[in-house]
C-alpha cells in the first residue's frame, strides 16, 4: 500500500469512528426514536441531514462529469434535483408533518383507512429504496475500491458492516446525527478542490463567480473544432425530452420515501418548511459547484490535453488512463491528441481535480473520506425506509397490532441488519442495469407515490378506491413506457428516463376518474383533510374550525 | 378552546395557498419556462455572469431562485401565522403529545 492509499485509508477509518461514536451516543430508546427521532429535530439540522439523505455517491463523484460531457442538456439533472424541493415543501410536507405518523405507506394506509393501500405502498417504497441502495453500495464499493486499491467486493462488505452497526444502534435518531456529520464531511471534501482549481485556473477563489467565462471560451474552442458548442441547447436530445426528464427528476425527488420520512423528524408544519428551505440550501452548495467543476475540468482537458503530441501530455493523466478511467487513441496518426481520440469516464472529474490542481495527499484522502461519506448517508436513510416498511407498516400495523414497543424496536433492528445484509449480497455482484434502475427509480416514485400524495393532502373527496387505481395505474404505465421506450417505440421522442412524465399524468386521472366512479370517503376521513389547511393549533371538527389557546371549552 | 370564525380560516387557507401558487409559478417559469425558450434564447445572445443566459438559468439562476422561494415561503408563513394569533409553543405542545402515533 502506498502513502497515498494510508492517508486516504486513515481518513476514512477516522470517519467511520465518528458515525459509530455519534449512533452510540444518540442511541434509540424507543420506537419514536427509531423512525422519527422523536420528532425534536430542529429546522437546521434536519436541513443538512436531508442534505446528506440526499445526496449520493452519484451525485457527489458523477454529477459533475455529467454535465461536463453532456454540456447544457446536463443541466436537467441540476435543476430537476434541487426543484423537487419546491414541490415537496410547498405542496406536500408540511401536511404530512401535520398528519403525523411514522411512514409514508402509514399515511397512505390511514388516510385512505385501506389495508390494501398500506401494502401496496410499503411494498413500493422497499422495492425503490432497495434499487437506490443496491446502487449506491456497489458505487461507494467502486469508489472505495479504487482509491484504495482493494477489489470493490472488500469496499462493500466494509461499508455495510459499518452501516449496519449505526443504523440499528440509533434508528433514526441515530442516523439524523451521522447525516449532518456525513454532510459537513462531503460538502467540505466538494469544495475545497474547485475553490483552488478556480484560484489557478482565474485567479479568483470562488468557483461560482468566475466559471461563467470559462463556459464562454469553451464555446468557442467546441467551434474552433467544429464541435457544437458546450452551451448549446438540446444537442444530445431533444427539447421534449429534456423537459420530460426536468419534470420527471423532479416530481420523483418529491416523492422518493426516504427524503419524505426526514421531515417527519421535526415538531411542527411551521418547521417542515424551515426544513424545506434550509436543505435545498445546503444541497445547492453542492449541485451549484458542479457546473463549475465541469467547466473548470473541461478547460483543462481542452487547453492541456487536447491538441498536445501524445508522448507529452501532463503527469496527472498516465495515472488515470491505468485506471481505465481515462482513454487515449491516436486515430490520425499524426502523434497529436485530437477530441475524438479521448473517452473520458463522468467519475474521473471530481476524483482528479485534486490531481490536476496538485493539491496534494490529504485533499485526495478527503475527496474519498467525502465520497464514502455520501454514499453512507444517503444508504442509512434508506435502511431506515426500508426497515420501518417491513417491521412498521407489515409487521405492526398489518400482521400484529397488538405488538409491544420493545418488540416493534427489536423488529425495527431486526429489519435494519437484514435489508443491510440482503442489499450488501446484491451489491457485491449487482445487475448490469442497475445505474438504469436508479435513472427509473425517480420515474417509478413520481408515477407510484406523487398523485396519490398530493392529492391525499389537498382533496377530501380522494378515496381508497382512487388511491390503490392510481398508485398500480402510475406504476403499469411507467413500467410499459421504460420497457417500449428500450424498444425503440417513442412518444415526442420522450426516452426511457422521461417516463415519469406519463406514469405522473396516468395516475392523476386515474386518481381523480376513479374516486368520482366511487362512493365519497366517510366524514371522519374528509374532516382530517380539512384539518391538514390550518396549522396545529387550528382544528377542524364538525365544520368548525377551533383554535387552542391552553384554555378548556 | 375558543372558536374561529368561517370567514378568518377560510381567509387563512386562501392566503397559504395564494402563496404556494405565486412561488410555484415562478419556480416553474426559470426553470421549465427559460428551458423551453433556450434555443430563441441562445440565438439572442443574452449573457448574465459572463455566459450565456440559458445555461446561466440552468447552472444557477433556477437554483438559487428556488432557494429563495423557500426561504420567503418560511419568512411570510410565520408572519402570516403570527397575523393570525397562531402561537408555535401551542403548536409544539399540541404535535409533540401525537408523536407516539
Amino acid at each position: 500500500m502506498d502513502q497515498q492509499s494510508l492517508v486516504s485509508l486513515l481518513l476514512i477509518l477516522l470517519t467511520f469512528a465518528l458515525y459509530i461514536g455519534i449512533s452510540i451516543y444518540n442511541r434509540a430508546k424507543v420506537t419514536s426514536d427509531f423512525y422519527v427521532a422523536s420528532r425534536g429535530i430542529p429546522p437546521l439540522w434536519n436541513g443538512m441531514a436531508i442534505g446528506g439523505d440526499w445526496m449520493s455517491a452519484a451525485s457527489f463523484i458523477g454529477m459533475a462529469g455529467t454535465v461536463m460531457m453532456l454540456g447544457y442538456d446536463g443541466l436537467a439533472y441540476i435543476m430537476g434535483w434541487t426543484g423537487g424541493y419546491l414541490l415537496l415543501t410547498f405542496l406536500l410536507a408540511p401536511q404530512l408533518r401535520k398528519y403525523g405518523r411514522f411512514t409514508v405507506p402509514e399515511f397512505i394506509g390511514d388516510r385512505f383507512d385501506s389495508n390494501i393501500a398500506r401494502l401496496i405502498g410499503a411494498i413500493a417504497t422497499i422495492i425503490i429504496s432497495f434499487t437506490y441502495i443496491i446502487g449506491q453500495l456497489s458505487g461507494s464499493g467502486v469508489v472505495i475500491g479504487r482509491l484504495l486499491n482493494l477489489p470493490a467486493s472488500t469496499g462493500v462488505m466494509v461499508g455495510v458492516v459499518v452501516i449496519a452497526i449505526y443504523a440499528s444502534l440509533g434508528g433514526m435518531k441515530g442516523v439524523t446525527w451521522t447525516q449532518v456529520a456525513q454532510y459537513m464531511i462531503l460538502i467540505t471534501a466538494y469544495i475545497i478542490p474547485i475553490v483552488f482549481m478556480s484560484l489557478q485556473i482565474t485567479g479568483n477563489p470562488l468557483p461560482w463567480l468566475t466559471y461563467g467565462n470559462i463556459v464562454n471560451e469553451l464555446g468557442a474552442i467546441d467551434a474552433e473544432l467544429g464541435l457544437s458548442e458546450y452551451f448549446a441547447p438540446f444537442d444530445d436530445g431533444n427539447r421534449a425530452q429534456f423537459l420530460a426528464l426536468l419534470f420527471t427528476l423532479m416530481v420523483g425527488t418529491a416523492a422518493l420515501p426516504h427524503v419524505i420520512v426526514r421531515f417527519y423528524t421535526v415538531t411542527t408544519m411551521k418547521a417542515a418548511r424551515w426544513s424545506g428551505a434550509w436543505a435545498l440550501l445546503f444541497i445547492a452548495l453542492l449541485y451549484l459547484s458542479a457546473p463549475a467543476y465541469a467547466a473548470f475540468s473541461r478547460f483543462v482537458i481542452m487547453t492541456q490535453v487536447v491538441g498536445q503530441p501524445i508522448d507529452e501530455l501532463p503527469g496527472w493523466t498516465e495515472s488515470w488512463v491505468n485506471t481505465g478511467l481515462l482513454e487515449i487513441a491516436d486515430s490520425g496518426g499524426d502523434g497529436i491528441l485530437q477530441w475524438e481520440d479521448l473517452v473520458i469516464h463522468q467519475d474521473i472529474v471530481v476524483m482528479a481535480t485534486p490531481e490536476i490542481a496538485n493539491l496534494g495527499m490529504f485533499v485526495v484522502g478527503l475527496v474519498a473520506a467525502g465520497a464514502m461519506a455520501a454514499a453512507l448517508s444517503t444508504a442509512g436513510g434508506l435502511l431506515i425506509t426500508i426497515s420501518s416498511s417491513f417491521a412498521h407498516d407489515i409487521y405492526y400495523r398489518l400482521m400484529r397490532p397488538d405488538a409491544t414497543d420493545s418488540n416493534r424496536l427489536r423488529a425495527g433492528r431486526i429489519a435494519i441488519v437484514l435489508s443491510t445484509i440482503a442489499a450488501g449480497l446484491v451489491a457485491l455482484d449487482p445487475p448490469g442495469v442497475i445505474t438504469q434502475i436508479i435513472a427509473w427509480a425517480f420515474g417509478l416514485a413520481g408515477g407510484t407515490f406523487f398523485p396519490v400524495l398530493f392529492l391525499g393532502v389537498w382533496w377530501k373527496r380522494m378515496n381508497a378506491q382512487g388511491a390503490i387505481a392510481g398508485m398500480l395505474g402510475g406504476l403499469g404505465v411507467t413500467l410499459s413506457y421504460i420497457f417500449l421506450s428500450m424498444n425503440g417505440i417513442t412518444l415526442f421522442g420522450i426516452q426511457d428516463t422521461g417516463a415519469g412524465v406519463f406514469g405522473v399524468t396516468a395516475n392523476l386521472i386515474l386518481v381523480i376518474v376513479v374516486s368520482l366512479l366511487t362512493p365519497a370517503p366517510s366524514q371522519r376521513l374528509q374532516d382530517e383533510v380539512t384539518d391538514l389547511r390550518y396549522p396545529e393549533q387550528m382544528t377542524y371538527k364538525d365544520g368548525e374550525v377551533w383554535m387552542n389557546d391552553g384554555t378548556e371549552k | 378552546m375558543r372558536k374561529v370564525e368561517k370567514s378568518v380560516a377560510d381567509k387563512y387557507f386562501k392566503i397559504r395557498t395564494t402563496m404556494i401558487i405565486i412561488f410555484l409559478l415562478i419556480g416553474f417559469s426559470v426553470s421549465f419556462g427559460v428551458a423551453f425558450f433556450a434555443e430563441s434564447i441562445h440565438e439572442a445572445g443574452t449573457t448574465i455572469m459572463g455566459m450565456p443566459a440559458h445555461y446561466y438559468m440552468g447552472a444557477q439562476g433556477a437554483v438559487v431562485t428556488f432557494v429563495i422561494l423557500l426561504f420567503l415561503n418560511s419568512i411570510i408563513s410565520d408572519q402570516v401565522d403570527k397575523k393570525f394569533g397562531i402561537d408555535e409553543k401551542q403548536n409544539v405542545q399540541i404535535s409533540g403529545s401525537g408523536a407516539d402515533h
